[in-house]
């Protein structure tokens, strides 16, 4: 048994090496490593194909391609270019006004799609709306990551580790309201607050033509809108499901994929056009992910890991999950936060099973997650995005800037976080 | 036919010592979409288009969005000019590989090449790489349905 748990882990191990290493694409790594995890499991006999298909969570996966779906349908209605030209007008052109303003679409959007999908759909319109104002894009564009990646934290859906713990805890959209977004609006308005005053210069350049976006038409902007109204209306539906799965019985997962199998019968869009905008690469990097988690399970290690824990169980709970905040905060500042995710839940199962209440320690790996990846540019796909968007513009956003903005707000978010956690520790 | 007898013979070309300001001085005071660069011996080394030269001035957001009907004022971008330091840099930095025709090619061939890189100019050259005319699409083009009036 012992062996079985050393190969297993050399093998996850050498995979999260090149996966954070970035030399190789991560789903590639992914995949490798579960192979070879399947195969040796075979070989000595700890684990086997079916045991690796069943350790694929398929109730993370139906969400995310389910999400996926309708957002492919509606990127190319123009709807995010219509919110965003909205956003123009509203401001009048003034910077404060429409860094409030896409800051908020962007975190509620945020609250319903992937991070990543959201500021890709913003950020082009983004840059269109500051140069015709005559304004600097990048404060807007880093503002709209880190917004982003704060809102995602508030619903099951917002973001790919809340739908793994979501799943792996059994929490519902709503215990996610009642837990998480509650701490989200305070973190995002103070956030909110800190950025308006790490970018104080840049928001108080006046703009050189602010009557410019007044000519920005967002009802031209639409391009599609019948179809944007029926996918809208789909999403809507789906999104309250949400609110009520529990009660119906039937699964988040569940609720994802029959609203994308509503729209894609109501729209009939070019089938090829929509699958090329679904991230595949992100659906079987988690798959992989699970298959050598569930490998590590398999030959024993994490029941290793917890009994190693086990010795922690006489520290008061409360100061664990404050520790969960920000150690999982300091990892996610740094590499990816899916795979942290994905090997910190079977270690959490294990703290359950010693006696341990685990239910505080979810939300303190949600919230640790979700925020740490503000700390850098490297720290969130959503990061990353906007950084390489910025690169095509007069002002790219180098890892300097960011991380004299991002850090702070990382920090800011994790200690009110930690607090809110200290304070209403009851309640989770 | 062949490309020699419908190009142009008198053609303006630039040294590569030429600054970005120098050669949009070229562009303004010739009228041309495309300037070959030769080297001290005439050979052609590379070419620069209008096209070029106006990317810097482009708008970042072209690149991104890409329907642009809704936007009916550019703004601020309409008076955004290069920095003197961009204007101050070396022709080399915009130069192209040049696409040329010998002489001798025949008319759709060039056609084709200037349809497949998306030109409206092609610049012909010898045996021995020298630089000795210049067609446009409209050369090229009006050339090639010269011949269809002797179609029976």
């Amino acid at each position: 048994m012992l062996t079985s748990a050393i190969f297993a882990s050399l093998i996850f191990i050498v995979s999260l090496i090149f996966i954070f290493a970035e030399k190789i694409h991560r789903s590639i790594a992914g995949i490798a490593g579960a192979v070879f995890m399947v195969g040796l499991g075979e070989a000595m006999g700890f684990y086997s194909e079916r045991a690796a298909l069943e350790a694929i969570d398929f109730n993370t996966l139906g969400l995310l391609l389910g999400m996926m779906i309708l957002v492919a349908m509606l990127q190319p209605t123009g709807f995010f270019q219509y919110v965003a030209v909205w956003a123009a007008r509203m401001s009048q052109g003034r910077p404060v006004r429409l860094f409030v303003l896409l800051g908020s679409i962007t975190t509620v959007l945020s609250m319903f799609l992937d991070n990543v999908t959201t500021v890709v759909l913003i950020a082009p319109v983004t840059i269109l709306i500051c140069e015709i104002l005559g304004i600097n894009p990048l404060t807007f564009l880093m503002a709209e990551a880190l917004l982003s990646n704060t809102g995602g934290v508030a619903t099951l859906v917002g973001d790919p580790p809340n739908v793994l713990i979501g799943s792996a805890a059994g929490f519902s959209f709503n215990d996610f309201l009642i837990h998480s977004l509650p701490v989200v609006v305070v973190v995002w308005a103070a956030a909110l607050i800190a950025l308006r005053y790490l970018f104080r210069d840049e928001l108080s350049v006046l703009p050189s033509n602010a009557q410019a976006v007044m000519s920005l038409n967002p009802a031209e902007s639409l391009d599609d809108p019948k179809t944007a109204r029926r996918i809208l209306l789909v999403l809507g539906t789906a999104i309250l499901l949400f609110f009520v799965h529990h009660l119906l019985h039937i699964s988040p997962s569940f609720i994802a994929v029959s609203a994308a199998a509503v729209a894609l019968i109501w729209v009939q869009p070019d089938i090829q056009e929509t699958f090329k905008k679904i991230e595949w690469s992100v659906l079987i990097f988690f798959s992989a992910l699970f298959v050598m988690v569930g490998g590590l399970e398999a030959a024993g290690v994490l029941d290793a890991i917890v009994g190693l824990l086990e010795g922690l169980s006489s520290i008061p709970p409360i100061w664990f999950g404050v520790s969960l905040i920000w150690i999982v905060a300091a990892l996610s500042a740094v590499v990816d936060n899916v795979p942290i995710t994905i090997a910190l839940i079977p270690v959490i199962r294990g703290l359950g099973e010693a006696g341990i209440d685990i239910t505080p320690l979810w939300w303190a790996l949600a919230f640790g997650a979700g925020f740490g990846g503000n700390a850098t540019v490297i720290g969130s796909t959503a990061n990353i995005i906007v950084a390489t968007l910025s690169e095509r513009t007069r002002t790219p956003i180098t890892s300097s800037i960011w991380n004299r903005r991002g850090l702070p707000v990382m920090l800011l978010t994790c200690a009110i976080a930690s607090v809110l956690y200290l304070a209403f520790y009851k309640a989770f | 036919m062949n490309i020699s007898e419908c190009m142009k013979r008198n053609v303006i070309s630039i040294p590569e010592t030429y600054t970005i300001r120098e050669t949009a001085a070229v562009f303004v005071k010739e009228h041309v979409g495309l300037l070959p660069i030769v080297d001290h011996d005439n050979k052609i080394v590379g070419a620069v288009g209008l096209r070029d030269l106006l990317s810097l001035e482009l708008p970042d957001f072209v690149n991104f969005i890409t329907d642009l009907d809704f936007v009916h004022d550019f703004g601020a971008v309409e008076t955004t000019r290069p920095t003197p330091k961009v204007l101050g840099a070396s022709i080399k930095t915009l130069m192209k590989p040049p696409i040329t025709v010998h002489e001798d090619s025949g008319l759709l061939r060039a056609y084709a090449l200037l349809w497949q890189h998306n030109l409206h100019d092609i610049s012909v050259v010898s045996e021995d790489g020298r630089l000795v005319g210049m067609a446009s699409r409209v050369d090229i083009g009006t050339a090639i349905l010269s011949s269809w009036s002797k179609v029976e």
